[in-house]
């Protein structure tokens, strides 16, 4: 335990400047874009005088350094400031959105688990043969699809045709559940092919060394059943390779919600990040950023933390 | 609308129900649990009392302050807040009362408004002339205001009496009633303004007949009908609720899943989907928000005036609507749409399509070998689009030369700030009054006339001419000259009149277009089938 409290001691500590450099990265790519935030604050065919008048009364004309510098002064203090915008506290609008996004992510993931971990186990359970081969095959499928486009079709069949679900729109969760799930369950799906293909295939194939290690032979001879070898040994020992996948497809999907949220309407931190890069919006682009980094380093974090528990020769 | 007594009646968050609705909420709330929220239950009892409007908006608003938002999507939200001064017909455009129940020019330099009375602000602070002299000074004056420059021929506001203004102008403005049916007219608490400083971008407080509930970016925006409105008859809606979904694709598919009422500022290319779709509404119809090329006439080829002649005989117009924008347009041949209230159709004459009269207006004027320019545009798609018809249709004249293109405030900026290009294929989205427009696309200093060149002689004469009076008939004289010497000089390509593509659900009723292209929905009422 006491290895354990060392580790997320450590970990924290190398949380700080990675959030400060990421936070100063993006800063620094935003300077980089076209456009000025200046020109879209003054208002339609605005004069050039009002565009300076906007720069001066916003700060934007200072240089970036002292910019970036009044932002990290502000943040450190637990003031993520507003929008330039609309004047929204960037901490409303990450409080508001993130939950959204995470929600659909951590759906789709689920999904993925549950929908790949049986694949995976039907296509290893018989390596080879047909249903192997048909699995496999609509797993590269999964893969291969790009989730915009199976949105669409999902849409337009599940929505549209069929009106099972509806074809755009969120619920909070916190306000009512069952109308959450079933408002994110098109997205879900539409996110999760590339994860349940990934699933499928990282286990199967996990599952198939498994099977011809030497371990697994002497459990045969011993006489155990196949059922109790995939149970209690096989899925045992591919648990950790599953974690890492799982972690991984966080990112991953983390990072497709952007296209998804537009498709569907669902008002994630995603759609708000789109617009607020495009426009130069740099404190809600900052806020998220800083948001984004926090989750991937806690889920990071939790990883490693659950390895160790999975698997004991870890640490 | 009630049958039942209202000594049974309870009142949950400004919607008046019957005992027994609200007993129903309740025990729908409890019983379904998870499925039916208490909140829908309180939307469908809502929709027996008038209804809550579901919007399915376009973009976010950049203010709900008339004064510090600059964007012309802001409306659709401001308009059921705020009343104007000033309203406008919504088929021609020309003013009528608002706020203001009559004006009158005492001389042409002395504008006095008649107020409504009775009428009161959302927070219960009285709207007089006070309040109105409060709003045009901060309109003009504050640093924050965007429309200061919409407000620069007022010399003061004056208090004559409680329900009377006087405005006196620095020069004759008969444009000032039209500019008051815009942002400038929408008049604000000003309690609420003093109260709350900044915040009040977030927190609006006006006179109309919605109030304001919430508004989360770039999601939702929220409005329950103000009990005390002055013209309760206007708006039956117990609600507007916009969701803001920046897709149009996506917008249409929520109206036709159910998940919106109306959807407004769809693509021409979704019409026929529109058609297709069961119980769908649509209504189409041009506004003054025109797509044109505007010309640099101080530099290379385009200073003769044959080039530019040659350029709006190059154009056909017809085809350029059906390919770029299928079909959903109007062809726009001088800077106003045929219903405009100053439309002149004989202007509108001087440039049928025709590639013979271009090549040899290019050949008097030395370029029979054909002319290469210099051409900008935006890196949108439909802009790309709209640039490769232009340029094969250039190409059968004779004209070449590549577009360059950048985001809108790059190329704005080059072209119009910078005097970059010979060219910009663009827009104009609109003023209210046409005066406006007029002077601020081709008066010498302006920032939309990129060259810097004086108009043709006799157009600032005729330009303040429609200005000194507000004789409907005389500005329409006034301003078909001032058209039609821009269209001779060929200071500008038109190209198309935008429609404004608005598709509702069956139980909507009452929905109108407007010229200005910006949806008010004055008159919409619910009524499930």
């Amino acid at each position: 335990m006491n290895r354990k409290a060392k580790m997320l001691y450590r970990r924290l500590l190398q949380a700080a400047p990675i959030m400060v450099l990421a936070t100063f990265i993006v800063f620094s790519l935003m300077q980089l874009l076209p456009g000025d935030i200046a020109v879209t604050l003054a208002g339609e065919n605005a004069s050039e005088e009002r565009i300076a008048e906007i720069r001066d009364l916003y700060g934007l004309n200072q240089p970036f350094l002292v910019q970036y510098g009044s932002w990290l002064w502000h943040a450190v203090q637990g003031d993520l400031g507003s929008s330039l915008l609309t004047g929204e506290a960037v901490a409303e609008t990450v409080t508001r959105t993130f939950p959204t996004t995470l929600f659909v992510v951590v759906y789709a993931i689920a999904l993925s688990v549950l929908i790949g971990v049986p694949l995976g186990i039907l296509a290893a359970s018989r390596p080879g043969s047909p249903r192997d081969g048909f699995i496999m095959s609509i797993a590269s499928l999964g893969v291969a699809v790009p989730n915009f486009w199976l949105g669409m079709i999902l849409v337009l069949v599940l929505g549209l045709t069929l009106q099972l679900f509806p074809a755009t729109g969120f619920v909070s969760p916190t306000e009512d559940f069952a109308a959450a799930v079933w408002y994110a369950t098109l997205p879900a799906l539409a996110l999760s092919t590339g994860g349940i293909a990934e699933v499928a295939r990282q286990l199967r194939s996990s599952l198939v060394e498994i099977h011809h290690s030497q371990h697994v032979r002497t459990l045969h001879a011993k006489g155990l059943s196949p059922a109790k070898i995939l149970w209690k040994h096989g899925l045992k020992n591919v648990s950790v390779n599953l974690l890492t996948v799982v972690s991984l497809l966080f990112t991953k999907i983390l990072a497709a919600t952007v296209v998804v949220e537009a498709v569907f309407a669902i008002p994630g931190m995603g759609s708000a990040v789109v617009n607020a890069v495009l426009e130069g919006d740099f404190p809600l682009v900052q806020g998220a950023v800083l948001a984004m980094v926090v989750t991937v380093i806690v889920v990071n974090l939790a990883t490693d933390m659950l390895y160790t528990v999975l698997d004991p020769r870890i640490d | 609308m009630n049958n039942h007594d209202s000594r049974d009646s309870v009142v949950v968050e400004g919607i008046e129900l019957s005992r027994r609705q609200f007993l129903a909420m309740l025990g729908g709330g409890l019983a379904l649990g998870a499925l039916g929220s208490p909140l829908s239950a309180l939307a469908q009892v809502a929709a027996a009392n008038g209804g809550v409007l579901r919007v399915a908006a376009q973009t976010n608003p950049s203010s709900m302050d008339p004064a510090t938002g600059g964007s012309g999507s802001d409306h659709v939200f401001l308009y059921p807040i705020y009343d104007t001064l000033v309203e406008w017909d919504f088929a021609t455009l020309q003013p009528k009362p608002g706020l203001a129940k009559s004006w009158t020019y005492k001389d042409p330099r002395t504008l006095v408004l008649t107020l409504q009375q009775g009428v009161k602000f959302h927070d219960g602070t009285p709207f007089d002339a006070e309040a109105v002299k409060f709003n045009l000074d901060r309109n003009r004056s504050d640093t924050r205001s965007n429309i200061r420059t919409d407000l620069a021929s007022i010399e003061s506001v004056d208090v004559a009496g409680p329900h009377e203004v006087v405005i006196t102008l620095k020069a004759p403005d008969s444009a000032l009633p039209m500019i008051l049916s815009d942002r400038a007219g929408m008049m604000v608490s000003p309690k609420a303004v003093k109260e709350m400083g900044e915040r009040y971008d977030r927190n609006p407080v006006g006179t109309g007949a919605m109030k304001f509930v919430s508004w989360a970016d770039g999601a939702k925006i929220v409005c329950t009908r103000n009990p005390d409105y002055w013209k309760p008859e206007r708006y039956p809606l117990a609600g507007i609720e916009f969701t803001i979904i920046t897709d149009p694709a996506t917008r249409l598919r929520s109206l036709m899943s159910g998940q919106a009422d109306i959807a407004y500022h769809l693509g021409g290319r979704q019409l026929p989907l529109i058609q297709r779709g069961k119980g769908l509404q649509v209504y189409t119809d041009s506004t003054i928000y025109c797509f044109q090329i505007y010309l640099n006439y101080s530099r290379g080829p385009l200073q003769d005036v044959r080039v530019r002649q040659a350029l709006n005989y190059a154009i056909d117009r017809e085809a350029y609507v059906q390919a770029v924008l299928a079909g959903a347009a109007e062809p726009a041949y001088m800077n106003l749409p045929k219903s405009h209230w100053a439309y002149d159709p004989e202007v509108a004459k001087l440039y049928p399509y025709d590639p013979d009269k271009a090549k040899a207006l290019l050949k008097e004027a030395g370029y029979g070998n054909g002319v290469k320019l210099d051409m900008r545009g935006y890196n949108d798609q439909a802009t790309i689009q709209a640039e490769e018809v232009v340029l094969a249709q250039f190409a059968k004249v004779g004209i070449g030369g590549r577009f360059t293109n950048g985001t809108i405030p790059e190329m704005s900026a080059a072209y119009f700030a910078r005097g970059e290009g010979d060219l910009i294929l663009s827009a104009w989205t609109g003023r209210p009054d046409p005066s406006m427009a007029y002077g601020l696309m081709y008066s010498k200093n302006a920032y939309f006339n990129a060259g810097r060149v004086a108009p043709p002689e006799g157009f600032e004469e005729a330009l303040a001419e429609s200005r000194a009076t507000d004789d409907i008939a005389v500005r329409k004289q006034a301003l078909a000259k001032v058209q039609r010497l821009v269209m001779e000089h060929a200071l500008v390509v038109p190209l198309a009149f935008r429609m404004d593509i608005v598709a509702a659900a069956s139980h909507v009723h009452g929905y109108r277009n407007n010229l200005l292209g910006k949806p008010k929905f004055e008159g919409v009422s619910l009524k499930k089938a």
